[in-house]
């Protein structure tokens, strides 16, 4: 018997229509590509698989970590401030090269805030559902929820910014596209360039090999910045073993803060 | 024999100005970090805790006195995936550390490395970060 055409059609169409309306499942715990400058930390021991290379003892470390109180300058790729913001970085600078923590909100277990929280320097946690993407910075014990069930803010949640602000995302095939707003101007772009509470921050998350995470992060402040700012997080997923993060808890040590 | 006053008095003195630096909670901000000295002393503490873990050394300052320096290291979730645990670092242990000075002066800094009296190092990162 002759199948009829329209059902050959259609049973054609099934497996396309069941792969889009599938994303990818970012779920999983993933350490960032490379978070820290070379050498900054001081590494002893090589990985094992070059220890058979290695002459002698390891060599000293020259830092104990990446210099990141603005006494070199600013970088040519950093976001580009208005000259009342490029004032204020300059005013925390000199503070920061002075020794002082002042400016530093996760000295003071503040959260970092969207979009520095995407560093996920100290690794992160992504638990995924239809309707919600949830992202977990072990730096700080900091959260933030992506709704993709199709809500959108508020007028009563555009009145009350925060750190990681207010997100709503949506799939592009194979692409997360994130929109934060709601950000209060209490934390920075990135180290420490401040911005206004026009902030709001775009995002396109997507694999770009099996396990490799990435983040294309636009900025744009109309009262900080002279042009939107672009930058793109890498994320590579936990192996087995290596895939669970720590309870942060930063209060235990407030204790004795002066 | 007694006792002078006086001596009493330098003691008590000593005691009291050679307590354990402030375990204040620093951003990096606070050290030299791309100048690394090297000091070697016994393990009076280690606190394993957040945000940063401390480590308490003992060291002699070249004159005949011991004096009390407090390393600050990197959070506990850091070091375990560096290869650290909570009993890394025992009392009474003598260890080098690789550190950066305060910008302050103070007796304290930050690790870079610590290196155990059998050559054993622990790092600020391991593999699996780079």
């Amino acid at each position: 018997m002759r199948t009829p055409s329209y059902l050959v059609s259609m049973l054609c169409l099934i497996p396309a229509a069941l792969y889009a309306q599938a994303p990818p499942d970012f779920s999983g715990v993933y350490y960032p590509i490379n978070p820290f400058g070379a050498n900054a930390l001081g590494r002893g021991a090589p990985p094992a698989a070059a220890k058979g290379k290695q002459q002698g003892p390891p060599p000293r470390p020259t830092q104990s970590a990446p210099l990141a109180d603005g006494s070199q300058g600013r970088s040519p790729d950093a976001p580009s401030l208005t000259p009342q913001y490029m004032a204020k970085w300059e005013m925390i600078r000199k503070s920061r090269i002075a020794g002082s923590s002042d400016y530093d909100n996760t000295a003071k277990c503040l959260p970092p805030g969207m979009p520095a929280m995407m560093s996920m320097a100290y690794g992160m946690e992504v638990m995924q559902t239809k309707d919600k993407i949830t992202f977990f910075s072990e730096l700080n014990d900091a959260l933030r929820r992506v709704y993709l069930d199709g809500r959108k803010p508020t007028q009563k949640i555009l009145d009350d910014p925060t750190y990681a602000g207010y997100s709503t995302g949506h799939w592009e095939g194979d692409t997360l596209v994130v929109d934060t707003v709601a950000l209060h101007e209490n934390s920075f772009i990135e180290g420490f360039t401040p911005h206004s509470d026009a902030m709001t921050v775009k995002e396109r998350i997507r694999f770009q090999s099996p396990g490799l995470l990435e983040d294309r992060i636009t900025v744009t402040d109309p009262k900080a910045l002279t042009k939107p700012w672009d930058t793109v997080k890498t994320y590579r997923k936990a192996t087995s073993g290596n895939d669970e993060l720590r309870e942060f808890a930063c209060p235990e040590g407030l204790a004795d803060a002066k | 024999m007694r006792t002078p006053l006086i001596a009493i008095a330098a003691t008590l003195g000593a005691a009291f100005f050679q307590t354990t630096p402030a375990l204040a909670h620093h951003s990096n901000v606070a050290f030299e970090v791309t100048k690394v000295v090297t000091i070697t002393g016994v393990v009076k503490a280690f606190e394993w805790r957040n945000p940063h873990t401390w480590v308490i050394l003992t060291i002699d300052d070249g004159k005949g006195a011991k004096v009390d320096w407090a390393v600050e290291g990197r959070a506990p979730g850091v070091l375990l995936r560096a290869g650290w645990t909570k009993n890394s670092l025992q009392p009474g242990e003598m260890i080098t550390v690789d550190m950066s000075p305060a910008k302050d002066g103070s007796k304290t800094g930050l690790v870079a490395r610590v290196t155990k009296a059998d050559g054993t190092i622990l790092a600020n990162a391991g593999p699996a970060q780079q």
